[in-house]
This record gives C-alpha cells, structure tokens and sequence, in this order.
C-alpha cells in the first residue's frame, strides 16, 4: 500500500493533455483554431499521399514487383473484408473503409513518432462515428424508404420507439469511444511506464524495456482499433437494411 | 487527488493553450471530415482505381488465354480425330489392296496350274493318240508284211511243189522268223 502510494505521489508530476491548439487564425471573424490533431493528420495525408502513390503507379499485367504484389494486396483486403462482412452489393464501400483503415491506423501509429495521435482526439474518431451514423440511416432510407425508415423505429413494438432511438445513436457514440479511449489509454499507459522507468536507475531503465509494451500499445492496438472500427462500421450499415 | 483533477489541472498548467482531454471540437470535426474525403480520395486514386484496374485487365487476359486454350484444345482434338480416321482410312485401305491382291494372285496362280494341268493333259492325250496311231500304223505294217510274206512263203511253197510237210516246216519256219523279227 506504501508503495501504490508513493507511485501515485510520483505520478502527480505526470501529465496528460489535451491536444495542442496549434494554430489560430481569423477567416472573416470566425476565429479557426486548429487542433495538434488536424496538423498531424495533414502529417499522415503526405505520408498515405506517397505511399499509396509509390504502391499504385506503374502496375503491370504480370506482377514483377513486391510494390505491386503489396498494392493488390492491399486493396484485395479491404475488397474481400467488404464483401465477406457487408456482400458484394455494397462493394462501393470498399473505399470509404479502405481510406478509413490507413488513416486510423496511420494515425495511431503516428505516437510511435512521438506526436500526440489524432486518434486519441475525441473529436477525430467522433467525426468518423458521425460519419457511420449518417452512412447507415442513409442505407435505412435507400433500402426501405422513408416509411420504412420511420417504421424501423417503432418495432417491433411502438414502445420500443426511445430505445431504438437511444440504439441508433449509442452504436456509433460507442464505436468512436471505444476507438479513442484505446488510444487514449495506449498513450497515457505507455507514457506513464517512461516516466516510472525514468525514475529508476537514473532513467536508464526507460531505454528498451517499453518497446514491448510499446508494440502492444502502439502496434497491436492501432491495428486492432482501426480493423474494429471499421468492423462495427460496416456491420452497421449493412445491418440497417430494412427487409 | 484523482485522476481527473489532475488531468485538468495538467491541462491549465500547459504553456501552450490545449483542448481539453474529452471534449468535442467543432473545428476540429470539420477539418477531420475534410482531411478524411482527402485522405478517401487519395486512396481512391492513388491505390484503390489503377490495382481494380489493373486486375480486371488481368481477369480479361486470364478469361482470355483460358478461352484461347480451349479453343486450341478443342481445334487440336478435331485434327487428331481427322488424322485418326484417315489413319483408320489408309489401314483400311491397305488391307483391302493387300487382299484384293492376294485374291488376285490366287485365282493367277490356280489358273496358271489349271492352264499347265490341261496343256500337260493335252500333251499327254496327244501322245497316248500318236502311240496309238503308231502302234496301229506298225500292226497294219506288220499285218501287210505277213501278208506279203505269206504270200511268198505260199508262192516258194507253189513252185518247189513241196509236200504238205514241208509246206507246213517252212510255214512255220517263216512264222518263227517273223516273230523273232517284229
């Protein structure tokens, strides 16, 4: 207990923050503050931009190149990922959630260069949530109407009606928390094990060992929250076909 | 002291001002949801356009190589079955030459051997008919020999006046001397 105690009293000079409001400027009055998190994502567009430009130009029709073999690799993934979790009618999502997945996990790996990961921004993950949300009404709506996007609400029982609302918007609230709070947590944890090896054996204790919880933390959790997310996103629009 | 105290009391002690910890920017939002089209079409573009591309191009080929060996399997099967049946054809046809001439042959050579059988027959009944003719010419030869010589014998007989003795003796005699003659 002595111990824990003392951990937490070191722990106070630990400290987590919100993201860094970068820049400020005014466009027509409107003050504009732009977050850590939008710099860096301008970060992960040039580093995707050359990647995907690098894997996709020059292809043959007999694959020579690992580039290539990489390049089909790449987007047979998200192709069969789409078709094996939504069918093959909503192939045209395969780029939406393709997209998605390189920015989300680009993003999170961006803390392994030491910048804060968009992804542990709140408002980062809650846009692409929106993004789900407004994705599967639409579908509601495209595959049922409007009468049957109305009458969705209201079964199977009409008092079910605030629940099903309350289910409608939980999915994707959910989905984005989950997705940021791992992050969050990630980068807090992994900070929180630099500062308690700094301050044994002069910090050299923080050299080496937090790599392996740092490929857990960074690796492992970047790819599993961008593979889930993009998951939940596309079970749920599928889902909200109307029979 | 918990945790979220510290947080924000962190976040104030910042130098450079920060969001706070769980908030919802609306800045922030719009230009996550800018930089996401961005980020979709760069990878629509860049990655996703030429590899589709580029593996439908494969398909086709692939469609159409596969197409082109079947149609060469299927040409390759059809001349091996002309080859088969003309093969079958001269086989045919060989033996039929090969037994037409074999018949012919036969039915030559059995009339050859006919041919020498009744040449050799002919020959043979010509010469049974010239012996026969010979032996008659030789008989009636003879025949008029003993006639003249019986007719001498009787004229030596006439004139000697000879008894019916020597008649006889020198008949006789002369009879001998033919028969040792012929």
């Amino acid at each position: 207990m002595q111990e824990i105690s003392g951990l937490i009293k070191n722990a106070a000079e630990f400290t987590v923050k919100g993201p860094l409001q970068s820049l400020k400027f005014n466009i027509g009055g409107i003050e504009v503050v732009i977050s850590e998190s939008i710099v860096v994502q301008w970060l992960v567009i040039i580093i995707l931009a050359v990647i995907f430009f690098i894997l996709g130009r020059n292809l043959k029709l007999k694959p020579t190149s690992r580039r290539q073999m990489a390049a089909e690799y790449i987007v047979g993934f998200f192709r069969n990922m789409v078709n094996d979790t939504m069918g093959v009618k909503y192939k045209k999502y395969t780029v939406y959630i393709g997209a998605l997945f390189c920015m989300s996990l680009l993003s999170s790996l961006m803390g392994l260069l030491g910048l804060r990961a968009p992804t542990s921004d709140l408002s980062v993950v809650a846009t692409w949530g929106a993004i789900t949300f407004i994705l599967t009404q639409r579908n509601k709506i495209k595959t049922g109407g409007i009468k049957g996007f109305f009458k969705g609400f209201v079964e199977p029982m009409p008092f079910m009606l605030p629940f099903n609302i309350i289910g409608e918007v939980a999915n994707p609230v959910s989905q984005s928390l989950r997705h940021f709070a791992n992050i969050l947590a990630g980068s807090v944890v992994g900070g929180l094990i630099y500062f308690a090896l700094g301050q044994i054996a002069g910090g050299l204790a923080s050299i080496g060992v937090p790599a392996i919880l740092s490929l857990y933390f960074d690796l492992f959790s970047s790819f599993i929250q961008a593979y889930i997310f993009c998951t939940l996103t596309m079970a749920y629009v599928s889902m909200a076909e109307c029979d | 002291m918990d945790l979220l105290s510290f947080i924000t009391a962190a976040s104030e002690a910042a130098e450079q001002p920060t969001f706070s910890l769980v908030d919802i920017n609306a800045d922030t939002i719009i230009f996550t949801l800018i930089n996401t089209g961005i980020i979709v079409l760069i990878y629509f573009f860049f990655l996703h356009k030429p590899v589709c591309a580029i593996l439908d191009k494969r398909a086709q080929a692939v469609n159409k190589d596969m197409e082109d060996a079947e149609k060469a399997r299927t040409e390759a099967q059809a001349v091996k079955a002309e080859y088969e049946e003309r093969l079958e054809q001269s086989k045919e046809e060989a033996g039929r030459i090969l037994s037409e001439a074999t018949k012919r042959a036969q039915q030559r050579g059995d009339e050859i051997v006919s041919e020498a059988n009744a040449e050799a027959a002919n020959i043979k009944q010509r010469a049974e008919e010239s012996i026969e003719r010979e032996k008659k010419r030789a008989v009636n030869e003879i025949k008029e020999e003993i006639a003249d010589m019986v007719i001498a014998a009787a004229s030596k007989v006439a004139e000697k006046e000879i008894s019916a003795e020597d008649n006889e003796r020198i008949i006789s005699a002369e009879l001998e001397r033919i028969g040792k003659e012929s």
